[in-house]
């Protein structure tokens, strides 16, 4: 059991040395701009199936949102503009770099997160979802020490616990 | 304001409210010592616990954790030479080296006795500069109440982030999200994408576990894994301060908490600008130049005085506004309106005993913070040196458990999750999650006083424009962003500068 955890640590530290290098550079001024000015764009195309009105009103509940949209595609055409211009002026633009390694730790946590929620959905018992929770980042911090698994486990149970019995949440 | 004092003290000199006050003030002192938490974490994760308070206990127990975060974060700054808070960096700079000459109790000691000045300082002024500035927003209509929120998110937007464009962007995001459910005005609803659960609106509790909370468990995958733990030196010294240290603090603590005050009353600033203002001010005052950086109780005291003296101060504008002065007070903001105090002239008429008991309140916090921190201060010590490994799992748990308690359903805990996704994505783009917050806690002011304005003027938006506190705050807006441009150009000229 011992050899198989360390061979299995050093596939993943092999791995992790290979996704370490692989970085992502992304114009992120001007991606930031897209994207927002898309999303400007989508709200104001949905906003109205989304947004019931009365034609009576003088001020109607599209008002504000529209304002706020027209404010953020001000934003982005400010923001592509000043990154466009760099271009054109030939000066380096803002860029921002995502390392391979980062996201998918990041992912790897994202799926302990979902992991708790769906089993605490499924099976209704918060519980079971907060033991799985300590387990996976016990495991994913590579934890060898027993003492840390009782300990998590035990706060796990007594804040569902306190939750459950003190606070009066059902679950 | 003496008539509303002594029905205040009944109102909070009650077994409840002092249990809440302690409570909160170790939970602040406890989150604030561990690097890598940070005060508004505490306040998003413990908000849910206090909806079913009354008003009193609730923002006692708020208060508590925010005073003690204050000085909480000198605690691993001493110990360990890292900040558990942004604005302990400035303690950091003397603290670290007075404990590494073996005075670590006599460090802890200054920053608990130079925090409690400040602190104690700062709701003093609170309490006689609230009512006043309440009676000035008396005299603000619906339009004014528009630009003053429009000031607010203006400055939060701009001092945010690297780029004021950005910081719009967020606060744009954060008003558009305070839309979702039912119109304020109408009862139609409103973005709901055919979801029921949302004509209720998304609470911002659920909100800010996700883009606070949850985000930050994310960006564990950002740390190398060694850096995640350390391991505090035991406190071996007697603490023992001299009389002539006491007299070279006092100086530098007055004048600190004074700056703190005037710092914190700015929307958009806070406890770090106003620290290491106070530290350069101090040094530049100081006799003992030479000691700043080398374990200088001077420094220590006017970083400590002033990063507290922030927290009375921000509630000022909070209270007679409804303008947060930070982003732990924009929840805070949240917390009095779910008890029906809605800020302004009202709050300190109508209900002017249970503000005037928060208020007394923020000085008796004060005081147990120095209690707390005088026989905890072996615990708190402990505390830093808590395993991630451990920590990490349970804050994961407090969140969902949080995020399920407000209307007890699993679709919150969801909602909470998309949000922390959402955030983990910001953070990519470098957008500050800030403005979104308090896009979040104006949104449904903003937006009622826009509307209102502009059904008394027919839709004319010439309202905006008609008054003379409509004229000052346009003028406020323009100067703070013209500043704040200038100030980001410079940066970004100085920043050149160093690279050629």
């Amino acid at each position: 059991m011992k050899d198989q955890l360390a061979r299995l640590g050093a596939r993943l530290d092999a791995i992790g040395e290979r996704l370490a290098q692989k970085d992502l550079r992304i114009p992120v001024d001007l991606v930031t701009g897209v994207l927002f000015a898309l999303f400007a764009a989508v709200i104001l195309r949905v906003m109205p199936d989304q947004v019931t009105v009365s034609e009576k009103d003088v001020v109607n509940g599209r008002a504000f949102p529209t304002m706020l949209m027209a404010v953020m595609l001000l934003g982005c055409v400010m923001l592509i503009g000043k990154e466009l211009y760099k271009l054109a002026k030939k000066q380096p633009l803002a860029w921002k770099t995502i390392n391979l390694l980062v996201e998918v730790k990041a992912l790897v946590i994202l799926a302990i997160l979902g992991g708790t929620y769906f089993l605490s959905r499924l099976t209704g018992l918060f519980v079971v979802g907060g033991v799985f929770c300590c387990l996976g980042f016990l495991a994913y911090f590579r934890c060898k020490k027993p003492s840390y698994y009782a300990i998590t486990i035990a706060l796990a149970v007594g804040i569902w616990a306190a939750f459950r019995f003190v606070l009066n949440v059902n679950f | 304001m003496l008539e509303h004092i002594l029905p205040a003290s009944g109102l909070l000199f009650t077994l409840e409210n002092i249990l809440w006050i302690n409570i909160g003030v170790f939970i602040g002192s406890v989150f604030a010592a561990i690097p890598g938490l940070s005060v508004i974490l505490c306040v998003i994760l413990f908000l849910p616990v206090t909806y079913s308070m009354t008003a009193i206990p609730g923002m006692m127990f708020l208060l508590g954790i925010y005073c003690a975060g204050g000085y909480g974060g000198s605690v691993s700054a001493i110990l360990i030479n890292t900040p558990g808070t942004p604005h302990a960096a400035a303690t950091m700079l003397d603290g670290h080296p007075l404990s590494e000459q073996g005075r670590t109790k006599a460090a802890l000691k200054i920053a608990l006795y130079a925090s409690t000045f400040g602190g104690i300082f700062s709701a003093l002024m609170l309490l006689f500069l609230g009512p006043q500035v309440a009676k000035i927003a008396a005299q603000l209509g619906t339009a004014e109440y528009f630009m003053v929120c429009v000031f607010g998110l203006t400055i939060i937007a701009g001092v945010s982030g690297k780029s004021m464009i950005k910081g719009v962007i967020s606060a744009c995001l954060g008003l558009l999200i305070s839309c979702v459910g039912a119109d304020p005005m109408t009862s139609y609803d409103r973005f709901t994408f055919g979801i029921p659960r949302l004509y209720l609106g998304l609470d911002l509790a659920i909100c800010l576990i996700g883009l606070f909370a949850l985000v930050e468990i994310l960006a564990k995958a950002e740390k190398k894994p060694g850096s995640l733990n350390m391991d505090a030196e035991k406190i071996r010294d007697d603490g023992v301060i001299t009389r002539e240290e006491y007299k070279r603090m006092l100086r530098p603590t007055i004048i600190s908490s004074l700056i703190g005050v005037m710092v914190g009353i700015i929307p958009g600033t806070g406890a770090s600008e106003a620290s290491w203002f106070s530290y350069n001010t101090a040094k530049n005052m100081s006799r003992h130049k030479e000691e700043f950086g080398h374990g200088s109780v001077e420094g220590i005291a006017a970083a400590e005085s002033a990063n507290n003296a922030v927290t009375g101060a921000t509630l000022i504008p909070l209270l007679t506004l409804g303008i947060p002065g930070d982003g732990t007070v924009a929840i805070m903001l949240s917390a009095l309106m779910i008890n029906g105090l809605n800020p302004g002239l009202s709050l300190f008429t109508t209900q002017g005993d249970i503000m005037y008991a928060i208020m007394l309140g923020l000085i008796l916090v004060n005081l147990f913070m120095l209690l707390q921190g005088k026989f905890l201060t072996t615990l708190f010590a402990k505390v830093v040196s808590i395993p991630q490994e451990i920590l990490t799992p349970i804050i994961v748990i407090f969140c969902f458990a949080g995020a399920y308690s407000v209307n007890k359903n699993y679709f919150d805990v969801g909602v909470a999750l998309i949000f922390g996704i959402l955030a983990w994505i910001l953070r990519k783009l470098e957008l500050p999650p800030v403005p979104i917050l308090l896009g979040l806690v104006l949104g449904g002011m903003t937006e009622t006083n826009f509307r209102r304005a502009l059904l008394i003027s027919n839709g004319s938006p010439r309202i905006f424009f008609s008054s003379v506190y409509c004229v000052i705050f346009l003028v406020l807006i323009l100067v703070a962003v013209g500043t704040i441009v200038r100030g980001k150009v410079l940066e970004r000229k100085a920043a050149a500068g160093k690279e050629d």
